[in-house]
């Protein structure tokens, strides 16, 4: 009898763990279904292998090793380096490679990095007035701590 | 072929068309002068890496890229 009853409640707990493990992953495919996750794997890589299409053989280079390229800015010969990113990723740099700020803007709309990135390297590339004459810059104080500023 | 490359949601959108066909190239230059007008920046590539900005439909550009209006983040 006190075999059944053991018995008994050891059935009855897997099938609770079993359904409680069915009901979570359920949850998770409809979340996942229903955020669009493969759309945007998929918009990511056509957008990265956009990118590099159009990046010079250097840029692409440095960018596979670092995550991060250089452009030279087409009206101050500025040198910027460009993070993989969407936000506040451009990186003014001085002699030595010294930061002297950060820049941020970008396509309007919400796209990919990659996309991202190459509408931001040909805009400094060819338009660099233009793009910073839009853009937020970042000052940072010498304890790390950015603080902004409109440009 | 040539083509034009529109940046969206879905990363790009692609379309092919004959430089050589007139009805092709002038529905091109229609999508060239809706997207310049919707703000879009148009690039043709010019070499590995560069690239320059065109402001008039060029047919001879074998690839133009098309990218939204540019705004501080």
């Amino acid at each position: 009898m006190t075999a059944q009853i053991a018995l008994a409640t050891g059935s009855f707990i897997l099938t609770l763990i079993a359904a409680m493990i069915l009901s979570t992953l359920s949850i998770t495919l409809v979340r996942y279904a229903s955020s669009g996750g493969p759309v945007y794997l998929e918009r990511d890589r056509r957008a990265l292998r956009l990118l590099k299409e159009w990046l010079t053989p250097e840029q692409l280079t440095c960018y596979e090793r670092f995550r991060y390229f250089e452009v030279i800015g087409s009206d101050t010969g500025t040198r910027f380096r460009i993070h993989h990113g969407t936000q506040t990723n451009i990186e003014e740099l001085g002699s030595g490679d010294r930061l002297v700020c950060k820049w941020c803007f970008g396509p309007d709309g919400n796209l990919a990095p990659g996309d991202v990135m190459l509408a931001q390297k040909i805009a400094l590339e060819t338009n660099e007035r233009g793009a910073l004459a839009v853009a937020n810059r970042s000052y940072f104080r010498p304890d790390g701590v950015a603080f902004r500023r409109a440009a | 072929m040539a083509i034009q490359i529109v940046m969206d949601r879905t990363g790009d959108t692609r379309h092919t068309f004959n430089p050589y066909d007139r009805a092709a190239v002038e529905k091109a230059e229609k999508r060239f002068m809706e997207l310049i007008g919707a703000g879009f920046t148009a690039a043709a590539r010019t070499g590995p890496g560069e690239q320059r900005v065109v402001r008039n439909f060029d047919p001879t550009a074998e690839e133009t890229l098309f990218y939204p209006r540019l705004v501080g983040g």
